[in-house]
């Protein structure tokens, strides 16, 4: 289980202070998946940094299975697997196996048990074939693939994951969802993510932040349900009274969120159910402002194309 | 997970695995890397020789072959170690493998500690390379092993103390570390490696005189050459026994502070 309390931290940058966390607070319970959401510099990477110990907050604290995080470090650690966003963050010459013993005796494991833990994680993340082959020559894929099975090496009951399926193509993002479902089953995953498919697909609670500050949380329904009972319909010409309801415009194409119980007719092109990505947008505040007609930055263009 | 992980499994670990199984994939450093080591002691050999007997006897040096076997053996140690960990820190936070260190078992006194130790396995190679060059070079050795044995182990907790310092300065400015230029860019100069500090300015040498590996040096020299034993370099012992109860506590508050204000400001894996 994963308790967040009032955690606050500011980062000093060229002089500036930049409030990377506001007071977030949230839980998630055992057993689940929960998501982190939001920009660039939102501060999800703080945020898990600071659930695996490696950053110390300002004010506030972190509970990893009734451990604090600003407390009992070591308890912490012994609870967490972690794999951060970094795509290095092995040795290039040894091979995955190596490196999985290496980083399995570091973390406590004896060589026998480092060896037979390395084997079992590297068969379950699917890179057993790959065994003996350097890092260095390991796809992206692969190279997160190698990272999870890090993060499993001591079996934590909770996992940390930044970015995961970073840098992945389609294929190999399908992949490593399917994988990570089949170890939720057992454990408390907290992953990060910008790619809102994904979520969708894997998180039972969704945490949203927005420059630092929590600005939803819930499941996926319930984060639905911030755009109210809508649908999305996509005009060539906007009809007389519906311009309130204009969300986005591209390339001749009017988006418009209208109350599901009003009824739109002529020139519509497309009608559907918002998804996840659309409420995230609306969350943002990055919708066309209707009143100006100017679009900002265009979340629904990306729907779109 | 049962965590029963050791000694002997972090030895693995670090001196098997991160050590010599990197550094040996690298054939062409491994084969420069033992060419490095034996190369000075001819160029020093050559230049005692062409000094002429009496010139080197006139600086208090009896036979300089052999006085710079010992210095060059042994002043790796030193910056060796401490150039090694500062570059080796600094690896892992280009790498990105920082954190894990930070997360795992031991902690980041261990990661330092068994990194030194790689650093004393692979100078412990280089020095007997070098040791072994004297013998051809018809060095007599006289070595009492247990005064050898003290002083390179007050040598290496020393150099540990200076190693903390220096990783705390590569923690704390990323680049430009000050312990670690001294040490790769003074010690063959101040530390009597190739000459006896006696020649030395008196400034200099007073400075000479506040580096471990100046009275480990002379220590090395008379056990080595002369067999002296434990009682006739007391105060050898005594004054390295001195500088690690100051050194050890100061390396290890430095370095955990360091990384306690890198995980505060968040700039752990930053370079």
């Amino acid at each position: 289980m994963i308790k967040v309390v009032n955690v606050s931290k500011t980062f000093k940058t060229g002089g500036k202070e930049v409030k990377a966390l506001n007071n977030v607070s949230f839980e998630l319970e055992k057993g689940k998946i929960g998501a982190l959401v939001g920009h660039n510099g939102a501060g999800k990477t703080t945020l898990i940094k600071i659930l695996s110990t490696l950053i110390i907050p300002d004010s506030g604290d972190a509970y990893i299975n009734g451990y604090s995080v600003t407390k009992q470090e070591k308890e912490v650690r012994r609870n967490i697997g972690t794999m951060m966003v970094s795509e290095r963050a092995f040795y290039y010459r040894l091979s995955g196996f190596d490196n999985l013993v290496f980083f399995g005796i570091i973390q406590g494991l004896s060589v026998s048990e480092a060896k037979r833990v390395a084997n079992e994680v590297l068969e379950l993340v699917g890179l057993s074939e790959w065994k003996d082959v350097q890092y260095m020559k390991y796809s992206t894929g692969m190279q997160r693939k190698l990272a999870l099975a890090r993060a499993l090496i001591l079996d934590p009951p909770v996992i940390l994951l930044d970015e995961p399926t970073l840098g992945m193509d389609v294929v190999s993002s399908r992949d490593f969802r399917s994988l990570i479902k089949v170890i939720s089953k057992e454990k408390t995953i907290l992953l990060t993510s910008h790619n809102m498919k994904e979520v969708e697909d894997l998180a039972d609670k969704i945490i949203v932040l927005k420059r630092g500050n929590l600005i939803a949380e819930g499941s996926k329904e319930d984060i639905l349900a911030k755009l109210g009972k809508v649908k999305l319909v996509s005009v060539r010409d906007v009809p007389r009274g519906f311009d309130k309801y204009v969300v986005g415009y591209d390339n001749g194409i009017f988006f418009l969120r209208v109350p599901e119980s009003e009824s739109i007719s002529g020139n519509v092109i497309k009608e559907e159910s918002p998804t996840l990505e659309d409420v995230f947008v609306y969350l943002m505040g990055e919708e066309i402002d209707s009143t100006r007609n100017k679009s900002r930055r265009g979340g629904w263009r990306r729907r779109v194309e | 997970m049962e965590k029963t992980s050791g000694v002997i499994d972090k030895l693995y670990a670090y001196i098997y695995l991160r050590g010599f199984k990197i550094w040996s994939s690298y054939r062409t450093q491994m084969i420069l890397n033992v060419l490095s080591w034996a190369l000075p002691v001819f160029t020093y050999y050559f230049v005692g020789t062409s000094l002429g007997g009496n010139l080197v006897e006139k600086i208090g040096v009896p036979d300089y072959t052999a006085f710079v076997v010992i210095g060059l053996a042994f002043q790796g140690y030193v910056s060796s170690i401490i150039t090694t960990i500062s570059q080796r820190l600094r690896n892992e936070q280009v790498y990105g493998t920082i954190e894990y260190y930070v997360l795992s078992s031991g902690g980041v006194v261990s990661f330092l500690f068994y990194s030194v130790l790689w650093g004393f396995v692979i100078n412990t190679i280089s020095a007997g390379v070098t040791l072994s060059i004297g013998l051809i070079l018809k060095v007599h050795y006289d070595v009492n092993l247990l005064t050898t044995f003290i002083i390179i182990l007050l040598l290496l907790l020393s150099t540990i103390g200076f190693s903390m310092i220096s990783a705390g300065f590569t923690m704390m400015v990323k680049q430009g570390n000050p312990i670690a230029f001294f040490f790769s860019t003074f010690t063959t100069l101040m530390s009597g490696t190739v000459f006896p500090v006696t020649i030395l300015p008196t400034p200099v040498k007073d400075v000479s005189l506040a580096i471990p590996l100046t009275w480990a040096l002379n220590g090395l020299r008379l056990s080595m050459l002369s067999g002296e034993g434990v009682i006739q370099l007391a105060n050898i012992i005594g004054v390295l026994i001195l500088f690690n109860v100051i050194l050890l506590p100061l390396g290890i508050g430095f370095y955990s502070y360091s990384f306690k204000r890198a995980r505060k400001k968040g700039t752990l894996s930053e370079y």
